[in-house]
């Protein structure tokens, strides 16, 4: 029942999928509904609370603001891959971090947090406690106050709160 | 029971919660995570329409429309009526009062009635079959306010309750001598205060699948507060006995009050029960869309409250009056229970030896009014700790100072004119925020403050100050509601001791991380390391009934429950039985409701006590706030899990200073027009308070698990009125209403 339907390659953690999507589809539809990736959230429909946060090409980017036909020929890391992307077998650094750090409570915007703050430190490797209030403030929680999420990111930038 | 003195090992520390691992790497499985592939898509579609009657609900288009599979309306619902403390709201509005509903089933209260619906083999058809839907309405005065509701020529908006105003429900206290309260007055204070709707905003929006299980039973995989009052509502709504009902709750994107209340969870399983009478036995699923969620359920109630307060020129209390109004919006939901707490919230943790209270819910056409988080405490206690910190203005006393003289101790009568409950202990936390916060010393220097950051600081524009506020919160509904909580514990193992324990409870774990301080507190009480124990939860197919998870009952009922369970367990075990079988029900000591007029009784058993300082930068120029430090000072009673303790703290207080600052719920001719978040602003990372410090006292409940109070809504309630007293230390301006809006700021300074 796909209309205007358009073949599309996508590569997200690693594997490649062939997809069959309307032009308009957004990315968060196709990873989550055509993918199976549901660690993706959906929180809002206005782009405002980051809950479907990837990275694109190891950027940061809310899947709900690309179409899925702009992904193309482009590497994409959602949460159940990013993992895979740091050495090691366990989790990543940062999943690590907001795990000890307790800082997530409801979970729901964890995922696009964390992807958030990974794509962060990479841009910003010596950022400080305002930069990562700065950097984060597309990003939405609702549970925690945002104190243990800033910790867990200062923790894997090498700087203690 | 008195658990004080078992030994801790799991209790009072911090491990990291059993459901982190698979939230960070996106393993949790929310409702919209789990819709089975041949599940069939669902839509409700609301009536958009604050007042009106529907004369004609034409469907035929709908159901014509491809990929459509059925659309359910009034006509398939057995008992048309539903409600948590009253059946006064149509599952489905729809044509002529068919006689299955205690309350007219025709007309529309609200803009977010549900009318229909429609099931299809995918969203976009559920969609495009919705609005085929063609109803014709006849528009009914709308009533936008409590003014409008309670003016003499308002339309009555629930003629069912035999009621000939659309006051509904009221609350009562008189209490000593009023005119002699007011007689040994030196000074009185006189506000009146408006308190703002705030909306939830939980990140996961209401979302479930519906389904026959393989017993049969019509179950709804959805997220709530109390799986066995949802099971109670669909079974009533749907005319079946609850053990052909089953709900079970997913992982919870936060509820916060808000998932209190039925949304989709009677229309899935009237889904899926129609649709299996006709040989259709797919799953139903729904997912609200944000501004559905936002349009589609209860907020935290606006309100007005006027007040008087008269003390002695030493600034002890000598009369307190206040009228406390509060905007129930369509329906009840839990607008009597929110009241109750309002009311007495109002006369806050003082001595108040003469008193005049006046408490009422009103009906209007707008959104309705319901639990969230302090659950009518934030209304209460913001009109009473304003009153206080004027007070301290007038007669020049420290406000902390003012708290201490007036503050309940134990033994002391309470507003309700019994005992207070044992531990009170109102003195200790606002000494020990006083000590935390330096409120003796000067106000220490802050960081410079520049809102826009494209300009320039205007020099000489930022104003700084502090605030001061305390109060208390109950623990459970209060009331002579039957409070109650179950647990069941199984003991395994071959040896003279058990390896291993199953736990079994329905309490609801909405992000708080409830079901790992279950966890701890089970593996002490059965002598077990925190692995060892094995939950199993929120399902009405394995768990007992806990009771919700509000109203700061959650840890201190479901603990004392499993303690229970965990002595019987032993028992049993000691008794040779393999597994060891421990089930137990804890009931509190009751409670009763107040008397109509007078207000006396014992409306509680347990209250948590806590204390706030505030410091704020206010820029003059553009009335930009920003708050440089909060000490949250809360009596806990025992932190069974600090770092759960703690992030609770923190989150209460982020979500109160957006309740404060900016969430600014508009409506316009009764529907809501900021039903986004990108119009309804909760706090993001940049806005929030620069520190937070949460101070923990630990003053032992009598009858709470290893001590425990309730403390998840305590860090919310001080917020407001420690804020406000702060922007007035630095303005000289008082504020009797919020959110302060950076325009709001800088018309009051003029």
């Amino acid at each position: 029942m796909v209309a205007n339907a358009v073949q599309i390659r996508l590569s997200v953690n690693g594997e490649s999928h062939d997809l069959e999507v309307e032009p308009r589809t957004l990315l968060v539809y196709a990873l989550r509904d055509d993918i199976g990736l549901t660690g993706t959230n959906i929180g809002c429909d206005s782009s405002s609370c980051g809950a479907c946060t990837v990275l694109v090409d190891g950027r940061s980017v809310k899947s709900c603001t690309m179409l899925a036909v702009q992904a193309e020929g482009a590497e994409i890391t959602t949460i159940e891959g990013l993992a895979a992307t740091s050495d090691g077998d366990g989790l990543h650094p940062m999943q690590q971090a907001f795990h000890e750090y307790h800082g997530l409570q409801c979970g729901y915007c964890t995922p696009g947090m964390i992807l958030a703050s990974v794509s962060l430190i990479d841009e910003y490797p010596d950022l400080d406690e305002s930069g990562v209030r700065e950097g984060l403030e597309g990003n939405l929680c609702r549970c925690t106050g945002y104190n243990n999420i800033v910790k867990a990111v200062l923790q894997v930038a090498g700087k203690e709160a | 029971m008195n658990a004080t003195n078992l030994a801790a090992t799991s209790v009072g520390s911090a491990p990291i919660r059993h459901d982190a691992a698979d939230k960070v790497i996106g393993a949790a499985r929310y409702p919209a995570d789990a819709v089975p592939a041949d599940a069939l898509h669902a839509v409700v579609v609301f009536s958009n329409r604050p007042h009106a009657r529907i004369l004609t609900l034409d469907t035929s288009a709908a159901r014509a429309t491809p990929g459509v599979v059925a659309v359910f309306t009034a006509a398939d619902v057995p008992v048309n009526e539903y409600g948590l403390t009253m059946f006064d709201q149509p599952v489905f509005v729809g044509p002529a009062d068919t006689g299955r509903s205690s309350v007219a089933a025709d007309i529309s209260r609200w803009e977010a009635d549900q009318i229909a619906m429609v099931v299809a083999e995918t969203t976009e058809a559920a969609r495009l079959g919705a609005a085929a839907i063609h109803s014709v309405w006849e528009d009914l005065p709308r009533v936008d306010d409590t003014d409008r509701a309670l003016a003499v020529d308002a339309p009555l908006l629930h003629p069912e309750n035999g009621l000939e105003t659309n006051a509904y429900h009221h609350l009562n206290i008189r209490k000593g001598d009023i005119d002699r309260g007011w007689a040994e007055a030196d000074v009185t204070i006189e506000s009146t205060y408006e308190v703002p709707h705030q909306e939830h905003a939980f990140l996961q929006p209401e979302a479930g699948t519906s389904y026959i299980d393989d017993d049969g039973r019509v179950t709804v995989e959805c997220t709530g507060q109390w799986i066995h009052e949802d099971r109670g509502q669909i079974a009533h709504a749907l005319g079946l006995s609850d053990d052909e009902v089953r709900v079970i709750y997913l992982a919870i994107g936060g509820a916060f009050g808000g998932k209190e209340d039925m949304s989709i969870q009677i229309v899935l399983a009237l889904a899926a029960k129609k649709l299996a009478e006709h040989g259709e036995h797919r799953p139903v699923h729904c997912r609200w869309s944000r501004e559905e969620s936002i349009v589609g359920h209860h907020k935290r109630h606006r309100g007005r409250i006027n007040a008087r307060l008269g003390a002695t020129s030493d600034g002890i209390i000598t009369a307190l009056e206040a009228e406390v109004t509060l905007d129930s919006g369509g329906y009840n939901y839990t607008s009597n229970k929110v009241l109750g707490n309002a009311h007495l919230s109002v006369a806050g943790p003082y001595r108040v030896p003469n008193a005049v209270i006046h408490s009422q819910a009103v009906y209007t056409t707008t959104v309705p009014g319901g639990a969230f988080r302090g659950f009518g405490g934030p209304q209460g206690a913001f009109a009473i700790e304003c009153q206080l910190n004027k007070l301290a203005a007038e007669l020049d006393i420290d406000p902390a100072e003012i708290r201490r003289r007036n503050a309940l101790h134990d033994g002391d009568i309470g507003i309700t004119q019994s005992v207070l409950p044992q531990g009170v202990t109102a003195t200790e936390v606002i000494d020990a925020c006083v000590a935390r916060s330096g409120w003796e010393a000067p106000l220490r220097p802050a960081a410079p403050f520049n809102p826009i950051a494209s300009l320039p600081a205007e020099t000489g524009a930022i104003r700084r100050g502090r605030g001061f506020a305390a109060g208390y919160k109950n623990v459970g509904f209060s009331f002579g509601f039957p409070e109650r909580s179950e647990a069941e514990i199984h003991l395994h193992g071959d040896g003279d001791t058990p390896d291993r324990a199953d736990l079994f409870h329905g309490g609801s774990d909405v992000g708080q991380g409830a079901h790992l301080a279950f966890r701890q507190i089970a593996a002490d009480a059965v002598g077990l390391a925190l692995e060892a124990v094995t939950g199993h939860f929120s399902d009405t197919a394995t768990s007992g009934d806990s009771g919700s998870a509000s109203a700061s009952r959650l840890t201190f009922m479901a603990g004392n429950s499993i303690l229970g369970a965990a002595e019987e367990a032993d028992k049993a075990w000691r008794d040779g039985q393999r597994p060891a079988v421990g089930r137990f029900r804890y009931v509190p000591p009751p409670t009763e409701p107040l008397n109509p007029e007078t207000g006396a009784g014992t409306p509680n058993f347990s209250y948590g006590y806590m204390a706030t300082e505030a410091e704020v930068s206010v820029d003059t120029g553009t009335g930009h706030i920003r708050v440089d430090r909060i000490v949250s000072t809360h009596d806990v009673g025992k932190a069974i899990n600090p770092a759960l303790v703690r992030g609770q703290i923190e989150g209460a207080v982020v979500q109160a200073h957006g309740y404060t600052l900016s969430e600014n719920l508009q409506l316009s001719e009764g529907h809501v027009t900021t039903p986004r978040l990108s119009s309804y602003l909760i706090p993001g990372i940049g806005d929030i308070p620069e520190v937070v410090d949460s101070v923990i006292l630990e003053l032992a409940d009598p009858l709470g698990p290893y001590g425990a109070r309730g403390m998840a809504e305590m860090p919310y309630i001080t917020y407001a009125p420690a804020v406000i007293a702060a922007v007035h230390d630095a303005t000289g301006v008082w504020f009797d209403s919020f959110p302060l809006t950076p325009a709001k700021v800088l018309a009051a300074l003029g």
